[in-house]
């Protein structure tokens, strides 16, 4: 455990010494990959002008549900980019896959090493500013429960969004390709978690309640902390589920992993 | 002039082996659209019309938007680039054929594969699960046509010109990337550009972005009627020029600076 700990930080360590030798692309790269994430917010918020509201929702309550998928994403994005499924399926058909098989070491440990990308720390700013706006605009009424759980939420976000991309590179195990498929669960995923959930049609909901719990992931925490009533009428435990349900996410994942290693077999290159 | 189309032609053919890729393009393209029908429904709540443009419109809008995505390489487009860094473009250079068409006659092949494969379906999935509207006349058929035709050139100089970045950096990719994100905000793909306060649309209007996806979208929706399409269509025809001849200096002054190491 402590070794693999270790070996995971050394790993680590030389992507950041790599990424950081030029220094100007790399700046712009995470200039222009926050810009991304600040722009979609920036027109969001031009639209509500002229519309003011979405589904009972105004701009900083929006703005609190994007900027907080936004900075865990980006979170995620960071220290799981060895498993994002566009890249991770390259990796396997290269057979860099088999390389790390025949290493002495942990093979999640050494696939989560293998890729660290500093500059998401752009778009983690940026979803970090739209929450800071947010906070600003909407009045929360903060209680000493409310600041304990938003960590848990966070962290249960950052779960959540891993075990995606790890479900995502088990699949590549047998596809060999970059799933564009796996987008609508991320890129579907935080897109769909940035606006109210009453915004969608039945199917859509229930999908993302019993099949991919993602509405408890923000929704559900967002309503107890700006204090909404739920539409739905959940049980009210159902606002305290985004730890669970990442975790539970993270878990299954993991456990589907170990079964594609299992069943990997390699393309000979 | 057959060379070029010889060209397009395989670089279309190319484009048909990937079907897995083009099903599994199809359904995110789609379930995108289903996100983005349902938060421009909700943004209408009860009204129905904003800005001249009815929900039914919005709703096209969405699948419009969706089915170019392809054909017009809105998400990513680094080809020129990476074969600068690989060195093909010495190769690519040395062609009976300019390297701006070269590259161009490519591009038309994947356009018209992209168009078949994914603008079509997404299009024929829209009718059937969503209220959408056609265009009505035949000559909105036709300024629909050449409208296209004319978003693809200049969606084709933009992109190019941006991966022409490669020859002066290392690392061109964020610049690219950049690039991108300007199409991606400014052409009115995220949301239609009437739905933006007036200044910041005049803004948008200065560069060539709009003209790539706005203009297609407001003469399929019937926004643009007589003369303002007449309009529309010329000041693509000037993005053309303008950014074909952009694309030529730029080239030849990259082409200047150009080392290849010989393996």
């Amino acid at each position: 455990m402590r070794h693999g700990l270790m070996l995971y930080f050394r790993l680590v360590g030389v992507q950041i010494r790599s990424q950081m030798q030029y220094r100007i692309p790399f700046l712009v790269e995470m200039a222009s990959t926050g810009l991304i994430t600040f722009a979609s917010f920036a027109t969001l918020a031009l639209v509500f002008q002229r519309f003011e509201h979405i589904a009972g929702w105004n701009l900083g309550e929006v703005a609190f549900l994007y900027g907080m998928v936004e900075t865990s994403f980006g979170v995620m994005d960071m220290l799981f980019s060895g498993f994002d499924p566009q890249n991770f399926g390259r990796q396997t058909r290269l057979g860099r896959f088999d390389q790390l098989m025949l290493r002495p070491v942990n093979l999640t440990v050494q696939v989560l090493g293998s890729e660290f990308i500093l500059r998401r720390l752009g778009r983690i700013a940026q979803g970090t500013l739209v929450l800071v706006i947010a906070l600003n605009w909407v009045d929360i009424h903060w209680t000493l429960a409310k600041l304990c759980y938003l960590p848990f939420v966070f962290i249960g976000q950052i779960c959540f969004f891993g075990g995606l991309f790890i479900i995502g590179a088990t699949i590549s195990f047998w596809t060999l390709e970059s799933i564009e498929f796996m987008n609508v669960f991320t890129y579907g995923g935080t897109e769909m978690m940035s606006y109210p959930a009453t915004i969608y049609q039945d199917w859509l909901r229930k999908f993302f309640t019993y099949i991919l719990p993602a509405v408890f992931i923000n929704y559900y925490p967002a309503l107890f902390i700006l204090d909404k009533p739920d539409p739905f009428h959940m049980p009210a435990f159902a606002s305290y589920l985004a730890p669970a349900a990442g975790f539970g996410v993270l878990a299954a994942a993991l456990a589907f992993w170990r079964f594609g290693i299992q069943h990997y077999q390699s393309t000979g290159t | 002039m057959r060379l070029f189309f010889e060209l397009a032609r395989r670089s279309f053919q190319r484009q048909l082996t990937y079907r897995a890729a083009t099903i599994a393009g199809l359904v995110t393209n789609f379930f995108f659209g289903v996100l983005r029908v349902a938060v421009l429904t909700a943004f209408y709540g009860v009204q129905a019309e904003v800005n001249g443009l009815s929900l039914q419109g919005a709703i096209t809008f969405t699948g419009l938007t969706q089915a170019i995505i392809g054909y017009l390489s809105l998400f990513g487009w680094y080809e020129v680039m990476n074969s600068i860094y690989t060195g093909a473009v010495a190769t690519d250079l040395l062609k009976p054929m300019g390297y701006y068409r070269f590259w161009m006659a490519q591009d038309l092949g994947r356009a018209v594969a992209q168009l078949v494969m994914r603008a079509l379906p997404i299009m024929l999935a829209y009718a059937i699960f969503f209220p959408i509207t056609w265009p009505k006349s035949v000559g909105q058929w036709l300024a629909l046509v050449v409208a296209m035709a004319l978003a693809w050139m200049i969606s084709f100089s933009v992109r190019f010109l941006a991966n022409l970045a490669g020859f002066w950096t290392p690392n061109a990719l964020g610049f690219v990337r950049f690039a991108f994100i300007l199409m991606y905000f400014l052409t009115g793909f995220l949301m239609p550009l009437r739905f933006f306060p007036d200044w910041f649309v005049r803004l948008c209007n200065l560069t060539p972005f709009p003209y790539i996806i706005n203009t297609v979208v407001e003469i399929f929706l019937g926004v643009l009627t007589g003369p303002q399409i007449v309009v529309a269509l010329l000041s693509q025809l000037g993005w053309v020029v303008i950014l074909g001849v952009a694309c030529q200096l730029i080239l030849r002054a990259g082409v200047r600076r150009l080392v290849i190491q010989g393996g």
